[in-house]
């Protein structure tokens, strides 16, 4: 079929407002920060062309150690697929069954996602506080004192302690997402199979959790790029310390952005989170096209 | 919803189209750039400097922004590196900072309008505001700081001290009976480098002397020398006889601060803009002094510190003389204001008879008969040099490095 | 009957498990609002998680004395609302023009959009600053109305296909038939049945900007432009940070976001459900 030319200026005129917002605001410094990556630049002076050193010194400076920020940001978003998101699917799962309080308890889960990040990390900088802090508290009013840790300064806590109130912010997120979708499945689906003498927790398995895998798939695009990307607490909480055992890339980025103004090595590792970033999001598409 | 989106979006066309206040023709506005946010010490010295300025000068408005610490410093990052949008005046810190702006061409020169505040400004004031090789003026400094070391006498007298031990060795001594009564000798904030590198500076310095302290920041010698290394191992030492607080790493400088003022350390040592909150909190008697010498031949008022609050002017603003007429007329009368208020030390020429608070006149003091003085290292070097400095201190603290790794790496990777 | 038994002593472990895990997503409300109402000897340390000895009122006045903090909360309102707005209608009017209608690339252009949930927006504020100056609106809320629709795009344009996969496409051949063009369509068919993403888009980009504090702080200059969290922040000094009026502003600040989610949460709860089938 042959389209008129209206109908092509049509679509063109829908996707205008959209096109130009992105372009203008997320792709043009997306594109300009493509190429200061490949500059030497202070942010102030006339940038200097040096071709993909940025980038060799990026992935080669054990000063930098760009790997372990990675194994960290990686590490998040392992842990947020297999703690944060089960965990809130099984919230989901829980209060899409008939039980009393859902309302309420809807509504409180979600909470911490509504609060600043500001409030966020100073309540778990007091909870974690070596001193009175409430953990460290806990275990001594439970006679545990050799399990007491100075969480954020200890090179060994640090990273876990760092990473729990993330995974426990945004569980509300995903379970209220995966709730609605579960809502979504049709009743006749789920009452026939437990007329079929199914469990609930075998609709559970063989019919909801299918049922929503689109709404999974979004979930766990969130959770990685989110993981990937993440800086707000992690600055607040341990701001990369100690001695860099919590440093992620976003951190570095700033770091080198703002701080070292290191404007060019800033850009490029931009560049190298968004190139991450893009590929997990196709990478998980493909992987739940697949399976389908 | 939609009655209210309407009238919501309505709202939004008049208040966001709102062109810029425009004020009557003939009179100049300033902009002024700070961070003496409302509940910063300066917040009302500044506020009362602006409007004796105002006054002297009818028809000219300075507009003041200010804007939170760290915030700022993106802030005047993204305006100089777009050199758009910039304010007529800025607050800037000395050195590596107004460095890298003067470099990129966007700061002003006042050299010339110097001349006429030589009496009262002293030129061994403005030596971190100096840039190139004809040693032009670029800021004019307002107060400065000092690493002191504060002391909570309450409990050094019960632990036999009545005055801040004056030698390495009795400093060490004290320390182990402060550890043995039960208290920590030093509050740190091991989160913050900075707050660190307050320890690890005045060790330095108390080693090797100003002149060669100045010399390693700058590049001209090494730091591998004995004296860096002796007090690299000193720092060492006192973390291995347990004299910082163990929590440290968990704490932020407020909370360290906090601790301090609430007696659960004995020393406290960080810049002298801690005076204010300190005299007026701290329910015990305090001293401000300097840590004692490691090494005899350096004069003990070798200190860290100097000049580092500056007001500098932008080189496209319209009015740039008036501009740097204001500076200094601003600078002059923040340093006044914040001695008297005890929250720093003054650049310019003191009122001598200024009732000040005992914490702030020991400091005055002290800075009035230094041997001399080396700005802090964070602040004296350029960004990306200044992080991995600090970087290089933290790893001394995590004993990650040994003194002669620490000055080999600075020796490696600084310049 | 042991069944039954263990049945219920499974229920009440659940119900504890859920209680549990309430109170600990509930703590930070309380915190933040006991915290509001103390000094800074009781925030570090003295009284960490109790309620407050003295309840010091006065950390409201002086949150609320700050600045303008009614303008702030005004300002915040303003940029929520309109940044809502835009996010709303280009994201409905992109997905229209990607799921509805027919023609080459719509999959490669949905694809090219996704790609805004990857950036990460601290590299793009010295590029727009330089940007929003040059066409004169640094300065004005619009300097944050813009970035903040632009970055809620993605997520709007995701939610949207979601809503808009549900619309049966018979209605389109109706409305054709009954001689409405593309325009026609998409005002008195898909326009009307989009009202439930109004909720679920408008939450998700209330909570991206409501918070912000990175391009609030570097692109607002004056005073009568400055938004909560910028307002919020004026109250840390240099040196020195009574965190009492923090939380009272903090408080000021979320209070009405919580109330707002509270009651509005059954109806955002259901517009989830409407919007979430196709994700």
């Amino acid at each position: 079929m042959k389209k008129p030319l209206l109908y092509k200026i049509n679509i063109f005129l829908f996707l205008l407002p959209a096109l130009f917002l992105f372009i203008a605001v997320l792709i043009a410094p997306i594109v300009l920060s493509f190429y200061y990556s490949l500059t030497e630049w202070n942010g102030f002076t006339t940038p200097e062309f040096i071709g993909i050193k940025n980038y060799v010194e990026l992935f080669t400076s054990r000063s930098i150690n760009i790997s372990r920020a990675l194994k960290n940001a990686f590490l998040l978003a392992l842990l947020s697929c297999v703690i944060q998101l089960p965990f809130a699917l099984w919230l989901a799962l829980r209060l899409s069954r008939p039980i009393k309080g859902k309302t309420a308890l809807l509504s409180i889960y979600f909470m911490p996602v509504l609060i600043s990040t500001v409030v966020i990390g100073q309540l778990w900088l007091k909870i974690y506080n070596p001193d009175y802090g409430v953990l460290n508290v806990l275990l001594r009013a439970l006679h545990l004192d050799s399990w007491t840790r100075v969480w954020l300064g200890d090179k060994k806590t640090a990273l876990g302690a760092a990473f729990v109130p993330i995974l426990w912010q945004y569980v509300g997120y995903h379970m209220l997402l995966m709730y609605a979708g579960i809502k979504g499945v049709p009743t006749e689906l789920t009452e026939a199979a437990m007329l079929d003498g199914c469990t609930p927790a075998q609709v559970s398995r063989y019919i909801v959790i299918p049922y929503i895998r689109p709404i999974l798939r979004v979930s766990v695009i969130f959770a990685i790029t989110g993981s990937l990307k993440s800086f707000d607490l992690i600055y607040v909480l341990t701001n990369g310390g100690p001695s860099h055992v919590t440093e992620v890339p976003s951190t570095l980025m700033i770091s080198m952005l703002f701080l070292r103004n290191r404007y060019g090595m800033g850009s490029a590792i931009a560049v190298m989170l968004i190139v991450l970033c893009f590929f997990f999001a196709l990478l998980i598409n493909a992987i739940f096209k697949e399976e389908k | 919803m939609k009655k209210l989106l309407s009238i919501a979006l309505a709202l939004v066309m008049v208040f966001a189209l709102a062109a810029p206040m425009a004020y009557a023709d003939d009179q100049v506005v300033l902009t002024l750039w700070s961070i003496a946010t409302e509940s910063d010490s300066s917040h009302q010295a500044f506020v009362d400097a602006i409007a004796a300025f105002e006054e002297s000068h009818p028809g000219v408005k300075i507009e003041h922004v200010t804007t939170e610490n760290e915030a700022y410093k993106t802030k005047i990052k993204a305006a100089m590196s777009s050199g758009e949008g910039l304010p007529d005046i800025f607050f800037t810190w000395g050195m590596g900072f107004l460095g890298e702006f003067v470099n990129a061409g966007r700061v002003a020169s006042v050299e010339d309008a110097y001349a006429a505040y030589q009496d009262e400004l002293p030129e061994n004031m403005t030596v971190n505001v100096r840039y190139g090789e004809d040693n032009k003026m670029y800021g004019v400094p307002y107060t400065m700081s000092l690493i002191t070391l504060y002391a909570n006498m309450d409990i050094l007298a019960e632990v036999g001290y009545e005055d801040i031990p004056a030698t390495y060795e009795d400093m060490m001594a004290c320390c182990d009976k402060l550890v043995a009564a039960g208290y920590i000798p030093f509050g740190v904030a091991g989160k913050e480098k900075w707050c660190l590198s307050e320890y690890v500076e005045p060790l330095v310095i108390k080693s090797v002397g100003a002149q060669n302290l100045r010399d390693m920041y700058n590049g001209v010698t090494s730091w591998n020398t004995d004296g860096v290394i002796k007090a690299i191992e000193a720092f060492q030492s006192m973390i291995d006889k347990g004299y910082f607080d163990p929590s440290a790493n968990a704490l932020s400088n407020d909370e360290v601060k906090n601790n301090f003022i609430q007696g659960k350390t004995a020393f406290y040592q960080n810049g002298s803009w801690n005076n204010k909150d300190i005299g007026e909190q701290a329910k015990f008697t305090v001293k401000a002094g300097t840590f004692p010498v490691l090494n005899d031949e350096v004069p003990l008022l070798s200190l860290i510190g100097g000049p580092n609050n500056t007001l500098a002017v932008t080189e496209s603003s319209a009015n740039k003389d008036l501009a740097i007429e204001a500076a200094f007329y601003l600078a002059r009368y923040m340093s006044d204001a914040d001695y008297k208020s005890g929250a720093n030390l003054p650049c310019w020429a003191a009122d001598p008879d200024a009732d000040v608070n005992e914490l702030i006149q020991a400091a005055a003091d002290m800075a009035s008969q230094a041997a001399d003085l080396v700005l802090f290292g964070d602040n004296f070097l350029s960004a990306d040099a200044a992080n991995t400095y600090l970087d290089y201190i933290e790893m001394a603290w995590a004993e990650e490095v040994t003194p002669a790794e620490y000055v080999e790496g600075l020796d490696a990777e600084l310049h | 009957m042991n069944t039954l038994y263990e049945k219920k002593s499974k229920m009440t472990l659940i119900y504890i498990l859920l209680i549990i895990w309430a109170v600990i997503s509930f703590f930070p409300v309380y915190w933040m609002l006991t915290f509001s109402l103390k000094t800074n000897t009781e925030i570090f340390g003295e009284n960490v998680a109790g309620l407050p000895r003295e309840w010091v009122w006065s950390n409201y006045t002086r949150a609320l004395n700050t600045g303008n903090m009614p303008r702030y909360f005004l300002n915040s309102l303003i940029v929520a609302i309109s940044t809502i707005a835009i996010t709303l209608a280009a994201s409905v009017m992109a997905t229209y023009a990607m799921t509805r209608l027919r023609w080459k690339g719509r999959k490669r252009m949905n694809g090219f959009f996704m790609l805004g949930l990857t950036i990460p927006i601290h590299a793009s504020i010295v590029p727009l600053y330089t940007t929003l100056a040059k066409i004169k609106l640094l300065d004005t809320l619009w300097a944050l109305i813009i970035p903040y629709s632009a970055f809620s795009l993605a997520m709007g344009i995701l939610v949207c296909t979601g809503f808009m996969g549900d619309i049966p496409y018979d209605l389109d051949e109706a409305a054709m038939l009954d001689g409405c063009g593309t325009w026609g369509i998409f005002f008195r068919v898909i326009v009307p049945l989009m009202r439930p993403a109004v909720a679920t888009v408008g939450i998700y980009t209330f909570l991206q900007c409501w918070n912000e504090l990175m391009f609030a702080n570097v692109f607002i200059n004056s005073d009568k432009w400055r938004t909560l969290p910028v307002g919020v922040q004026s109250l840390s000094g240099q040196y020195t940070t009574d965190w009492g009026p923090i939380g009272a502003a903090l408080s000021i600040a979320t209070i009405p976001t919580l109330l707002f989610y509270v009651f509005m949460s059954k109806k955002i709860q259901d517009s989830f459900i409407a919007g979430a089938v196709k994700g």
